[in-house]
């Protein structure tokens, strides 16, 4: 932990600082605990899931939690120490996704479907949740997110938030039912465990990253970007999971298949980004306003809005949307569009409200701080590029120029050139609003890495 | 730093506070709707005698066998109900959820004395299938105030495998 330094950090003297990572370790050791404690409990008490499906399950979470701890942490060491750290995640994540192949094959819906059909199932819902991922990321049109940690946010929602909330949705539903009449209240009850288990769950992640990657969490475009990133990794797990259990319930029925591809299409097609996706993000807004509050109370007012704004929307459409029943005919199709469009489309809407907001704010705040950087005189942003890279179409532009010059080579020098310099923007920025604790040398070493970029895109 | 940028994040705060607070109005109103079908202060202490879940056979409506928690697809089931168990001055009612929350079959509303007539309630296999669908069956005998159910005096539960 840098405590001082000459030149001083924008803001050296952050008490919130200190603990972020303490906090940090604290909610992994919660994390870990509580997948233990439910890998035993499910070993001993749950007859529904093989028992030793339920042990795989948990060394899968822990090889791919510490794969991706080593993998997002290589990209901060040097290039020799680099390709080790890299070998060494891809080995752990692979052990890690081959054991939860294995658990998907056996676990309490998939048993009856079979792994084949599980397997399709889980393909299926690949280019839907990937294509979903893409747009997500490509929403940061100012400052894009490294994929790693998109992905690392996705993983962490497919895999370790549904392993968290198994056990406690268990307990919370077995002894809901039995003691709760059936009906609305019961469904309330059911809807408000999903809403606050899950989106717990699936914030943690995003809380995790706001700790960790303080450098990679710019404000509330990034939180959005991340939250979504976890929503569509949940959505991609609850989808498969789903369309294995109808088709299983369906299929003697001679159904199975329409059962399964109209959940196919209601969850990765028409909810894709209308159900856990938007929840979710809203956890990240919360988050990502947090990043640049200066308060404490602000801060965790914000942070605590995002769950609650996340919670109230899983909320209102596990609760309510039984109040807008479809019917069994081609008008139903047209129903079941609408019934989305009504009660989430709303929720969607606020957050589309607030992400271009967040946009416009970076984006002229970045816009500002390249100015600057222009004028100062230092080399690493021209007067000419301001405009350019203040303008996503222009910056491919140039990129695509770069191509016809030199091919893919030139293309991917200027794109570096570019990153690095919205990179140098990105640091003035919190600089100038005392909103990071790296040193002053980070921003010196920024510019540098520009000017050095600068010279070999000049010599392509 | 600028006012104007200030501004802009103290606009983006106050965005998701107003955001927060639709959202507390929403989680109130589910925990309203949550007390209203789940009113306080409703245990009547009345237990409903199930006298067991059995295989049933609609063309004699009768059931056979033992009492079981288990079923194949093919088989048909009904709970039988011991009505006399339950006081006369109650408005009752007994019926099946499938795993979807779906009523699979009823009797009732009436009063104890009016559905000893009906001691069985089968399951229906939903139209347009060849038998029940697979899953957790829940049967409950539920005591009513005002046409809502408040209270469960009795309640089974029955698996049906899927092959």
């Amino acid at each position: 932990m840098i405590r001082s330094t000459n030149p001083p950090a924008a803001d050296p003297e952050s008490r919130l600082r200190p603990g972020r990572y303490g906090i940090a370790i604290a909610i992994a050791a919660l994390v870990v605990l509580a997948l233990v404690a439910s890998s035993i409990l499910n070993y001993v008490y749950l007859d529904s899931i093989p028992s030793r499906a339920s042990l795989y399950g948990l060394l899968a979470v822990a090889l791919i939690t510490l794969g991706t701890y080593i993998l997002v942490r290589a990209f901060n060491r040097d290039r020799a120490a680099r390709r080790k750290h890299l070998i060494r995640a891809a080995v752990l994540i692979g052990l890690g996704v081959l054991l939860w192949l294995l658990v998907i094959d056996v676990f309490i819906f998939t048993q009856s479907a079979g792994p084949v059909v599980a397997a399709l199932f889980a393909l299926a819902c690949v280019p839907t949740t990937a294509f979903g991922l893409f747009v997500v990321r490509r929403m940061d049109r100012n400052h894009k997110e490294p994929w790693r940690l998109v992905l690392v946010a996705a993983a962490w929602g497919a895999i370790v938030a549904t392993s968290l909330v198994v056990w406690g949705e268990t307990v919370w539903e077995s002894s809901a039912q039995h003691t709760l009449v059936p009906g609305p209240g019961l469904d309330a009850s059911l809807a408000f465990m999903a809403g606050i288990l899950e989106e717990l769950a699936k914030g943690l992640a995003v809380v995790l990253l706001y700790l960790v990657m303080r450098n990679e969490f710019d404000d509330i475009v990034d939180g959005i970007v991340y939250g979504a990133a976890v929503g569509l990794g949940f959505n991609f797990m609850e989808s498969v999971s789903y369309m294995t259990n109808l088709y299983s319930i369906f299929a003697p029925e001679h159904f199975g298949g329409l059962a399964a591809g109209l959940q196919w299409y209601g969850r990765q097609v028409l909810g894709l980004f209308f159900g856990h996706a938007t929840y979710t993000a809203f956890i990240g807004a919360g988050l990502g306003v947090a990043r640049q509050m200066h308060g404490r109370r602000q801060k965790a007012l914000a942070i605590v809005s995002g769950f609650l704004i996340a919670i109230s929307g899983h909320f209102s459409w596990d609760a309510w949307a039984t109040f807008f029943p479809y019917q069994s005919t081609f008008f139903g199709l047209i129903e079941i569009h609408l019934r989305t469009l009504i009660m989430t489309g709303p929720f969607t809407a606020a957050l589309v409200a607030l992400l271009l907001a967040g946009i416009n704010f970076e984006g002229r705040n970045m816009q500002d701080q390249m100015q600057k950087e222009a004028a100062s005189g230092s080399g690493a942003i021209l007067p000419d590029e301001v405009p350019i890279l203040a303008s996503p179409i222009r910056r491919l532009r140039q990129r695509l120029q770069a191509f016809e010059r030199a091919g893919l080579s030139g293309y991917l020098k200027v794109s570096r050139l570019q990153t690095a310099q919205l990179d140098l923007a990105m640091e003035r920025w919190h600089r100038e609003r005392k909103e990071t604790d790296t040193p002053f040398e980070a921003e010196e070493e920024l510019r540098r890495r520009v000017i050095e970029l600068r010279h070999w895109v000049t010599a392509a | 730093m600028s006012a104007v940028t200030y501004d802009q994040l103290q606009t983006l705060y106050r965005t998701l506070l107003v955001f927060a607070t639709v959202a507390v109005v929403i989680l109130s109103v589910g925990l309203i709707e949550f007390v209203y079908f789940e009113p306080p202060g409703q245990t009547s202490g009345v237990k409903a005698h199930i006298e067991g879940v059995f295989q049933y056979d609609p063309t004699t409506q009768n059931v056979i066998g033992p009492d079981r928690s288990q079923f194949a697809r093919n088989e048909q089931f009904a709970a039988k109900v011991d009505w006399a168990s339950i006081p006369d001055n109650l408005t009752i009612d007994a019926k099946w959820y499938d795993s979807f929350g779906s009523i699979e079959g009823q009797v009732g509303p009436g009063s104890p004395g009016r559905l000893a007539a009906e001691p069985l309630v089968p399951v229906t296999v939903p139209p347009g299938f060849h038998y029940v669908l697979p899953g957790r069956y829940t049967f409950v005998v539920e005591r009513l105030s005002d046409g809502v159910p408040v209270e469960v005096l009795g309640r089974r539960y029955v698996v049906v495998n899927r092959s």
